[in-house]
């Protein structure tokens, strides 16, 4: 109990830090840990349908483009406020989630995965058909506004609302049954529990995070176009993030966004040409030699509990 | 939107749909034979194809080699590649739950685009070999597109008649219906699997060798060909062969009557209408279930 109560001690001393970072760190530094967030809650999305049910999404940038245009258009068309937009860009990630969730996850196997990865060329084709909402090639560009520490804080939020709600999933008894679905989803539907049902609603909740988010990085960026919000890319790069840090479990996002974050500021943004051939040796790696990843290992050397 | 169909348009998309669909069918065969026989989706199969395609264009560009006498090479080449790649990683999934090979051949997949970027740049290439179309009263005939078609009905015939006759092709059937009575029967199943995998890179291999014929070639290329074969598949039925030729046919003459009353925007996500559409109605595919 001593030991709980110094984590969490511990985790309320960091978030305290964090919150009054903007006070004394540079622009530049702020700036850093706004993208940090924004990948621990891109990752943390990712690790709540993948790393909890076992059906891998290769398309979640998919959500994150959805939020990112949503609150674009809200932004320019209708005047709305940024917080407002950003939310509705969560609203619509759930709502494409639905779209895609109920054909494919109704299915063992691996449909759902590469409909995932067939999503974004459809969306990247909708984007340019309906030019005159959402300027097709050109892109939106939004109204110029200095929110970034508004925008740092509710990044922050964000990141901190995926990992409590991965924590409460986790620990709950829905967690429990994800889990049994990822382990034997034929033994979970002979225990009577209802695989589509769950496998949707955690579909739905690894969206609206990753649809917010992506509405923040637009309203931040200022200019959103279908190559910025859909890349590839951004989808690899959580995938990666979680699987290194371990996915199924609630740290193991956050420690693999922290790590791979730092170290891709220090040392791939020199060798960016090099980017995606690191991600692909890293996913490989970890699948073969640590599927547990680097929570999975610390947590075998200290006897941790293996879900958190 | 064009509304006024003529019967001349509609031969013209018959026509164009079964040339495509050829080729969709030979492709997706590759992926539905490891599939079939590992239970694995090989999400690196269209950046194979992509391989394939890169080593016509660089036999053509080079060394002055006829794109088509090529074939044989790019098959060899990443029948050899992708016997490599499942000697060195892809076995090690083929037991474990589907989330590792999913993701295993994803991380292949993306370092293999990358590293064709670093050799190849992302510049378009094109072979200019063959162009303009052979004229059959109104309809249109692309010669690139219909000496693929032949090229691509061949290959699958005999790879057809191999699966059939041989008795690697028999044993490859056998693995595929089951591992463990396969395996008492004494066929060696590491090796069927190696064979399989080189056999399905090198479907996807004459692929990428056709397609640098027809349009310009880039290493983002292939990504969405491992979608499009999928979709044949489920179409077609997974783990049912010949309901690859079916699934291939469709795609292929149901993008081409799409491209007639949509923009291109637009038809280039009919496929995925299609396989949202498939799963929510017919998920055992037009043909039903494994039948090998």
């Amino acid at each position: 109990v001593t030991g709980q109560r110094a984590t969490l001690l511990g985790l309320v001393v960091l978030l305290g830090a964090l919150a009054a970072y903007p006070l004394w760190g540079s622009g530049y530094g702020v700036r850093s840990m706004l993208q940090l967030f924004m990948w621990i809650a891109l990752a943390g999305s990712w690790n709540i349908i993948s790393g909890l049910t076992g059906y891998v999404s290769f398309g979640h940038v998919a959500f994150f483009g959805a939020g990112a245009y949503t609150t674009a258009i809200l932004i320019v068309k209708a005047s709305w406020s940024w917080p407002a937009a950003a939310l509705a860009g969560g609203v619509v990630a759930v709502l494409l989630a639905v779209v895609i969730g109920y054909p494919c996850l109704r299915l063992k196997g691996p449909y759902f995965a590469i409909a995932m990865l067939g999503l974004n060329e459809v969306l990247r084709a909708l984007v340019s058909y309906f030019e005159g909402l959402t300027g097709g090639g050109l892109g939106l560009s939004l109204p110029t506004l200095d929110a970034t520490f508004d925008i740092y804080y509710a990044m922050g939020l964000i990141a901190v609302a995926v990992t409590a709600l991965t924590y409460a999933i986790v620990t709950s008894r829905f967690g429990l049954r994800l889990m049994t679905i990822r382990e034997d989803e034929v033994a979970a539907e002979a225990m009577g529990i209802d695989t589509f049902r769950h496998k949707l609603y955690a579909f739905l909740l690894s969206a609206v995070g990753a649809g917010i988010v992506g509405g923040l990085a637009a309203r931040d960026q200022g200019y959103i176009e279908p190559i910025s919000v859909f890349p590839l890319l951004t989808t690899i790069t959580m995938i990666v993030m979680a699987l290194f840090g371990g996915k199924g479990t609630v740290w193991g996002p956050v420690l693999g966004a922290a790590v791979l974050f730092v170290f891709q500021e220090v040392v791939w943004a020199r060798f960016i040409y090099l980017h995606q051939l690191f991600f692909g040796a890293i996913i490989v790696a970890v699948v073969l030699l640590m599927p547990r990843g680097v929570l999975g290992l610390l947590q075998m050397k200290y006897r941790l509990p293996r879900t958190i | 939107v064009n509304v006024v169909v003529t019967p001349a348009m509609l031969g013209q998309v018959v026509v164009s749909g079964i040339l495509a669909g050829a080729l969709y069918a030979m492709v997706a065969l590759g992926l539905a034979l490891i599939f079939g026989v590992m239970r694995v989706i090989n999400v690196a199969h269209g950046p194979l194809l992509m391989l394939g395609a890169y080593t016509t264009y660089f036999l053509w560009a080079h060394a002055g080699l006829n794109p088509y006498l090529s074939i044989p090479v790019s098959m060899a080449v990443l029948f050899a590649l992708g016997m490599v790649l499942q000697r060195a990683l892809v076995f090690r999934v083929i037991d474990a739950p589907e989330l590792s090979s999913l993701l295993l051949t994803f991380g292949i997949s993306i370092a293999l685009v990358n590293l064709a970027q670093l050799a190849f740049t992302s510049d378009l290439r094109a072979i200019e070999f063959i162009t303009g179309s052979w004229g059959m009263g109104p309809i249109a005939l692309s010669k690139s597109r219909a000496i693929a078609c032949v090229f691509a009905a061949s290959i699958t015939a005999l790879a057809f008649l191999f699966l059939q006759k041989t008795r690697l092709g028999k044993a490859i059937r056998a693995t595929s219906q089951s591992r463990e009575v396969a395996m008492v029967c004494g066929i060696d199943v590491q090796r069927i699997h190696l064979i399989t995998f080189g056999l399905a890179s090198a479907l996807a291999a004459a692929g990428g060798s056709l397609i640098a014929v027809m349009v310009a070639i880039q290493p983002e290329m292939g990504q969405i060909w491992t979608f499009k074969s999928f979709l044949v598949i489920v179409l077609g039925g997974a783990g049912n062969y010949p309901g690859a030729l079916l699934g291939g046919m469709l795609l292929g003459l149901i993008e081409q009557l799409a491209s007639l009353v949509l923009t291109t925007q637009l038809s280039e996500a009919v496929a995925y209408v299609l396989l949202v559409l498939v799963l929510l109605v017919r998920p055992t595919g037009l043909l039903g279930g494994r039948q090998t």
